[in-house]
């Protein structure tokens, strides 16, 4: 590799040298072993024990997986572990899975469970485990998640707190295969979704609640306005001219919805605020086509606050969904097709979560959600509704 | 002229006018088309990637979307080498 | 090396391929070089005594992680670094007053990339510079990561040393949308680690903005019995065949390939991906009907054993497969058990809870869906099912030609900022299926229109629009 400031770069003659559209390293030099041999031969597989699979080849060979979480947000320091752990006991190879979990892949089932139990047996100094085997079967996954405070200009909350927070409540489910179906949690920090949540068995959505404050000092100095009013998906910022004859903007705060799109165009416009910022909490969405159609995660809290640094107010209310889910479903059913077959307004009866005025949609095409037919349950909320009526 | 630089010449008299410094592909190819009607993606997408290789134009990444503009107008690139850092 | 001839090159079965040795930044001495000890009486340069409350518990902390890497960066020493040795300890600093205020100390404000490319890197600074100098910028570059994110650990010890060297030590394995995230530069250091990945690692980096997004894959044939497509071959070379959409922006916004080997999709590519490709098959599920017995004698653990932390009674075949196939198209007469084919709807339950019974057909090939985003505009969207099978065979030639179609059609018609799914719901799927040359087919739609506001084309209405109203006035006097 090259060393200094510039390294191979030479600002005087920028494009000696330069490599360009080579794209990502062949995948075929980065296979173990056990797997070119049995590339495309897979027959069937099991799992031996939360963390450790076992695949079964059409040639008979078997290659035994060591599953272990990481948080994705990791150091350098933490991959060159991973490595010697892999050079230790898979020559050197290593993977990761879509949700950030570690792949140990081994010929060996003796082997691999050695390494199981070495890597349950590291830990931080802190206290926490280094590389936690689990998340297979039918429990919790690694909880996807973005960047948050860690490095991002426009979330409502922060991501790999949160995470860490709802991982320990749920530590056990990791760990362990004795839920109704699997378990997928996700975090987005913002709106946008770079993570994107929305469907998701439990969705974490950080959420704005203020449009951006306006800097008018230095709107019109820093920002190029027609960029700003550009960057709006929703055309709710107007160029202005303010009382003191400065150039700035308007937003329309009706219209905004909190994207951030403005704040990335133009440091004028933060949207940031301690107040209004906090997580909304998302159910019942699943990508897998089995059993029932993919679906989208529903809104079932608006808004919790932001409660450094553990969000009690969200890691109890997962917890208790996930106890409510885990005590009533049925084998097989994702908490989407539970909360599907008692009824959702079984589902908010059962754990006890408030339904508001906000639970109903009032955004565009809202008019879908609406149930359309004299098929329901009763609950108190039905009672609450009738009483008002003076029906009861 | 030809017509890579007829297009370049377009380009140039779109990005160096209006009152947006930076601007979308799609707007660049509209401005593009007001001179030569029948100018196709593709070929204005190479030209201007040839310019902006030529350090004549730069882009401008705001993470979920892209924009082009000409070289010292507005706000501009960070480069390697610059002083600072 | 994605490059021609070099596809090898890290290759630790052949015997001439790159190692860690080769282009190592640091020494053994270097790379261990703290205690313990050190490790425990470590304190950083801020006060973080909230965020270290985030090191107890069992999930992996990232806050540990991160005070790893902050002493091992001060061990090292400025003159071994060519961004700020004491970046994480700033970033944890950063990070505490956060949690303090209870907001984001990140703004956006920098254009920063490297020369020619319009994506790949995302500049990000703080608005704390005086307190937190070491952070002024912090810059994320995207490296596009291998298929199904395999590696040898010599790459990965490469990756790292330029991840230590010329930026934070901190990384995200990996970002949402699959790639290797380098966190933490600063401006004069990108086109270093951009010459560095090209040159020593073989690698490129990857998308962002209004490009080609860096595509992903799930881990397909390589280890999953269920995958009907090489996921990851295809994965690999529709990223090289269409890298010039990847690193030059022309696109209205940002554009996602995700291939899943099965209806399951690990990958998401349903949700997560402009053009999702899902591997499916068309001939007979194969049944091993002594294994089928096995199952129903509870010698072979359901769905692979994945229920196996609870006590959930015996297998039953009846109700826990027959009664949930969402199609009703199997039978179990207590020997055999039937699967009407033509009417299954290939949702992967049966093979899912049997996989030593039953697996997916012989006859293989990938659906493709159209325009699944997150909510910001107009709505989350999933992705629409619009070609229902196509064999997938070297080179991908009719995949590859579909693409073509499809990118100078969007970057023609698509609004700026507007997904392609966006685009299809404005203009119509009616449209969309003209430009792809297809006729529509009922699996498009869960249920027909139920309003009849059906627009017709004048050239489908015998005699046309211009109507003599002369003729008309006629027969119907006025």
């Amino acid at each position: 590799m090259s060393k200094g400031k510039l390294g191979y770069y030479d600002p005087k003659k920028p494009q000696a040298g330069r490599i360009t559209d080579i794209g990502p390293s062949h995948y075929g030099q980065m296979l173990p072993p056990v797997i070119r041999r049995n590339y495309g031969k897979w027959a069937s597989h099991r799992i031996l024990e939360p963390g450790l699979l076992v695949h079964v080849s059409e040639t008979g060979e078997k290659a035994f997986t060591v599953r272990a979480a990481a948080p994705r947000l990791i150091s350098v320091e933490h991959i060159r572990e991973i490595c010697d752990i892999a050079d230790k006991h898979c020559n050197g190879y290593v993977r990761f899975t879509t949700r950030n979990n570690i792949e140990f892949i081994l010929d060996d089932e003796a082997k691999a469970k050695a390494l199981k139990k070495e890597l349950d047996g590291k830990k931080h100094i802190g206290g926490s485990f280094k590389f936690p085997t689990g998340g297979t079967g039918m429990g919790m996954s690694n909880i996807v998640h973005t960047q948050g405070w860690v490095h991002c200009h426009t979330p409502a909350t922060d991501a790999s707190g949160p995470v860490k927070a709802t991982a320990d409540v749920l530590f056990d489910e990791f760990k362990n295969m004795r839920l109704p179906a699997k378990l997928r949690i996700a975090l987005a920090c913002c709106l946008n979704m770079c993570g994107a949540v929305h469907c998701s068995d439990i969705a974490l959505l950080g959420y704005h609640r203020k449009p951006p404050a306006i800097d008018h000092e230095v709107l019109g100095k820093v920002c190029e306005i027609p960029l700003v009013v550009a960057a709006c998906p929703l055309y709710a910022i107007k160029p202005i001219t303010t009382e003191e004859g400065k150039k700035s903007v308007s937003v329309n705060n009706e219209k905004c919805m909190y994207c951030g799109n403005c704040y990335t165009m133009c440091l004028g416009l933060p949207l940031a605020d301690r107040e209004g910022d906090g997580i909304a909490i998302l159910v019942g969405g699943k990508i897998s086509n089995r059993i029932s159609m993919p679906k989208f995660s529903k809104v079932i809290i608006p808004w919790l606050p932001n409660n450094m640094p553990r969000w009690p107010e969200v890691t109890n209310v997962v917890k208790h969904i996930v106890e409510v889910w885990a005590k009533d479903a049925n084998k097989y059913e994702r908490i989407g097709d539970w909360a599907g077959r008692i009824g959702w307004e079984r589902f908010f009866e059962k754990t006890g979560i408030p339904f508001t005025e906000k639970s109903l949609d009032d955004y565009r095409l809202a008019v879908d959600t609406y149930r359309t037919s004299t098929q329901f349950k009763y609950t108190d909320h039905a009672w609450a509704v009738s009483k008002a009526v003076g029906g009861i | 002229m030809g017509r890579d630089e007829d297009i370049r010449q377009a380009i140039i008299d779109y990005a160096s006018k209006g009152a947006k410094s930076k601007f979308y592909f799609k707007d660049m190819l509209t401005g593009v088309k007001k001179t030569i009607p029948d100018a196709g993606a593709s070929e204005v997408k190479k030209v201007a990637s040839a310019m902006v290789s030529e350090e004549v134009m730069e882009l401008l990444s705001t993470g979920s979307s892209t924009m082009y503009g000409l070289k010292g107008r507005g706000i501009s690139v960070e480069k390697s080498g610059d002083a600072g850092g | 090396m994605g490059a021609p001839g070099q596809e090898k090159l890290w290759d630790k079965e052949e015997k001439e391929h790159k190692k860690y040795d080769d282009i190592r930044i640091f020494t053994d001495e270097q790379l261990k070089n703290y205690t313990d000890d050190e490790l425990k009486n470590f304190k950083v340069k801020h006060d973080i005594s909230m965020i270290e409350q985030l090191e107890s518990g069992p999930w992996p902390s990232f806050v540990s992680d991160i005070k790893r890497e902050a002493l091992h960066r001060h061990k090292l020493g400025q003159d071994n670094l060519m961004i700020p040795a004491d970046i994480c300890d700033d970033l944890l600093g950063i990070v505490e007053l956060s949690y303090k205020e209870g907001e984001t100390h990140w703004k956006h404000g920098g254009i920063v990339g490297v020369l020619g490319y319009g994506g790949g890197i995302v500049g990000r600074y703080n608005d704390q510079q005086a307190q937190f100098p070491n952070i002024a910028h912090f810059h994320t570059i995207r490296v596009n990561q291998p298929s199904a994110k395999f590696y040898t650990t010599d790459w990965l010890r490469g990756f790292c040393d330029i991840a230590e060297y010329r930026g934070s030590g901190l990384t995200n394995l990996h970002g949402s949308t699959g790639d290797l995230v380098i966190l933490g530069s600063f401006s004069d250091q990108l086109e270093p680690i951009f010459f560095d990945l090209t040159h020593d690692l073989g690698v490129d980096i990857g998308g962002s903005g209004g490009n080609l997004r860096t595509p992903s894959d799930c881990i397909g044939k390589a280890r999953c019995e269920f995958a009907c497509y090489d996921t990851m071959d295809l994965c690999y070379e529709m990223t090289m065949e269409f890298q010039d959409e990847l690193h030059r922006p022309a696109f209205p916004y940002k554009f996602k390939f995700k291939f899943d080997g099965c209806p399951n999709g690990c990958t998401a590519s349903i949700a997560r991906s402009d053009m999702a490709y899902i591997g499916t098959w068309k001939d007979d599920i194969r049944i091993n009907q002594d294994a089928v017995q096995e199952y129903v004698a509870g010698k072979i653990p359901v769905d692979g054993g994945a229920f196996a932390g609870r006590d959930w009674g015996k297998f039953d075949i009846q109700s826990e497969i027959i009664d949930l196939c969402p199609t009703k198209c199997m039978k179990w007469d207590g020997k055999k058990l039937s699967i009407n084919n033509a009417e299954c709807n290939r949702c992967m339950h049966c093979i899912d809870a049997m996989p030593e019974a039953l697996r997916v057909g012989k006859d293989q090939g990938l659906s493709i869906l159209f325009g699944a985003k997150a909510p910001i505009l107009e709505g989350a969207q999933m992705g629409c099912l619009t070609i229902p099978f196509m064999y997938v065979n070297k080179p991908y030639d009719s995949q590859k030609n579909l693409v073509r179609k499809v990118f100078d059609w969007w970057i023609e018609e698509g609004k700026n900022r507007e997904r392609i799914g966006e685009t299809i719901q404005r203009v119509s799927l009616k449209t969309f299926c003209e430009v792809l040359g297809i006729p529509p087919m009922p699996q498009m739609v869960k249920e027909p229109r139920s309003n009849p506001y059906v627009f017709f084309k004048e050239s489908e209405v015998p005699g046309g629009w211009d109507r003599d109203i002369n003729a008309y006035r006629t027969r119907h006097p006025r």
